[in-house]
């Protein structure tokens, strides 16, 4: 055992166990997912790139209806729902697969044994992805929103999920060492939470479809919770990872990281009912998802105050490392946007947000700002670990980091901003309706500038991604890799 | 819908309950393995012999530029 590791008790670290036999080297755990990992990060890109394609389009037409008006497939409706969908189950899923079950292999130190399952699993989920956006764009949409895939690709998808995820629930039932680090929390409670939300959405709504407003309440239980309860652990699980790892530094409180967990857990569930304040639904079960969104303060705070001093004092360092200039751009945007989340359930708030582009904007904050920038940063984190190779261009990892940041920014602002204002004029009477749509058109090409620096950052992201790839030789030549340098550095 | 009649919501009632009350069973385990104790030592299990506390992972990959400066490179 290594001088290093004598600073953690052998009982507590199940990974230094001085028994070479029993241990499972994380290099090994790295090569047994590489395949896997490899096509679902491959998978996610092409989505990414086609979700932004089709971003652009709607953004352009929200302000120019004209824009490419004269096909059917590619009309508003079409294009920005097949863009929610790309992105959402193209790529968001597969970055997940790829990053969440990478990070929950090297938890449990669990090799994939069965990768061809998990590759076929991914294939098959890849083509029910493309099948349903497809479908979408041929007018087959279901207009249940973030459920617009059409009923025949569903089955496929839900398969494919099966097998996939269940390889997580397996990795934690087989796990070596009793320990269960929160990280591993997040992504098992996850992975049981999404089959849950979407199996049930389905029946509900599309399937056996409920009566009425019951489908709406259905809806936004699903809508809400696939943000909470999905893509939020998974994300909180990357930061969690990520953080101490890049730094060399144990969270700063284990227990709020779990406290944390467990409130998410019990508060989460029932926040998405407040998206339908005013609606026709029974007014408890509205103020009940107000009081759990009122709740979520909680978590959010728990989860900023720990991300914030476990970095403090090593703010150098994060602004040097790749993967974490994402991962805390992102956890930083997780606070703000979760507290404006919880302020949006208040029906003084929402009286004004509702149906504006300030939604829109709290969207994106969630799922780009925070979600994407911290999966951006798990996948420069995991990479040169899965190929063990160098990110061939630096500067391309800033392009990246600048374009997206500064061009999510643009357009988080000018959605709130734009949203609001919208609000207010649409709730006072003495201006008609079409001065309030017109008054938005200068906030929405503001959109579409900031949607055009996002571009240029995701292909800054996939040439450098493909890049290191496919130029295998020329990035192993250089003879001292820097991130994975083998140097001790002390903190 | 009658607006004093919600039995139609009741599906997904019982499905907030049963959520809930899985999420509550799942703490108790939890407490119940020992993973709510000895907080600190938990916090430290995500390192290892090839990625040790005390050492930084992660940074800029330097460039052509100043790798070639350095000494002893050609």
């Amino acid at each position: 055992m290594s001088n290093e590791s004598h600073r953690i008790s052998p009982s507590t670290n199940p990974y230094s166990s001085e028994d070479g036999s029993v241990r499972a080297e994380l290099s090994a755990i790295d090569a047994s997912i590489r395949t896997a990992a490899l096509f679902f990060v491959v998978s996610a890109i092409g989505w990414l790139m086609i979700g932004t394609v089709l971003a652009l389009m709607a953004a352009f037409k929200s302000h120019d209806p004209d824009f490419l008006g004269a096909y059917e497939w590619l009309t508003f409706g079409r294009v920005r729902s097949a863009h929610l969908n790309a992105m959402a189950f193209g790529w968001a899923n597969n970055v997940i697969f790829a990053v969440g079950l990478w990070i929950m292999a090297r938890l449990c130190r669990s090799t994939v044994d069965h990768k061809g399952i998990l590759l076929i699993a991914g294939i098959s989920w890849n083509i029910g992805v493309t099948i349903g956006v497809l479908g979408i764009l041929r007018g087959e949409i279901t207009s249940v929103e973030w459920l617009e895939i059409p009923q025949y690709a569903t089955p496929m998808l839900a398969l494919s999920y099966a097998l996939i995820g269940v390889w997580g629930v397996m990795a934690f039932r087989f796990r070596k060492g009793d320990h269960v680090y929160v990280s591993q929390w997040y992504i098992l409670a996850a992975l049981f939470w999404f089959p849950w939300l979407y199996i049930v959405a389905q029946a509900m709504i599309i399937w056996f479809p409920a009566r009425g407003v019951v489908q709406a309440v259905v809806n936004w239980w699903f809508a809400h919770n696939v943000l909470g309860l999905w893509l939020t652990p998974m994300a909180l699980a990357t930061v969690y990872y990520v953080i101490p790892k890049v730094l060399g530094r144990p969270i700063h409180s284990y227990y709020l990281s779990v406290l944390g967990f467990w409130s998410l857990a019990i508060f989460y569930n029932w926040a998405g009912m407040h998206h339908l304040i005013g609606g026709p639904v029974p007014v408890w079960l509205v103020s009940a998802g107000i009081v759990a969104s009122v709740m979520m303060v909680i978590p959010v705070i728990v989860v900023g105050l720990n991300h914030h001093m476990t970095v403090v004092g090593r703010h150098r360092e994060v602004w040097r490392s790749p993967t974490l200039r994402f991962a805390v751009f992102g956890a930083i945007s997780y606070t703000i946007t979760s507290l404006i989340g919880s302020s949006m359930a208040l029906r003084s708030v929402n009286e004004v947000t509702h149906f504006t582009h300030f939604t829109v904007g709290h969207a994106h904050q969630g799922v780009y700002a925070f979600f994407t920038m911290v999966m951006f940063g798990g996948v420069y984190y995991m990479m040169p670990r899965l190929l063990k190779r160098e990110w061939p261009s630096a500067g391309l990892i800033s392009l990246h980091f600048w374009a997206a940041s500064i061009g999510i920014t643009i357009m988080i602002v000018a959605l709130h901003v734009g949203g609001w204002i919208q609000g207010l004029q649409m709730n006072n009477s003495e201006i008609p309706f079409i001065e309030t749509v017109e008054n938005t058109v200068p906030w929405l090409k503001a959109r579409s500038v900031s949607g055009l620096l996002l571009t240029v950052g995701h292909v800054a992201f996939a040439i450098n991604f493909f890049w290191m790839l496919f130029a295998a030789g020329a990035v192993r030549s250089r003879q001292e890799p820097t991130l994975l340098t083998k140097e001790r550095k002390p903190v | 819908m009658d607006v004093l009649e919600f039995s139609p919501l009741l599906p997904i009632i019982l499905l907030g309950i049963a959520f809930f009350i899985v999420v509550v069973m799942m703490l108790y385990w939890s407490a119940k393995r020992g993973h709510l104790r000895d907080f600190d030592a938990q916090a430290k299990t995500i390192f290892t012999d090839e990625e040790p506390e005390g050492e930084i992972s992660d940074q800029f990959p330097e460039s052509r530029k100043s790798l070639r400066s350095r000494p002893g490179r050609k």
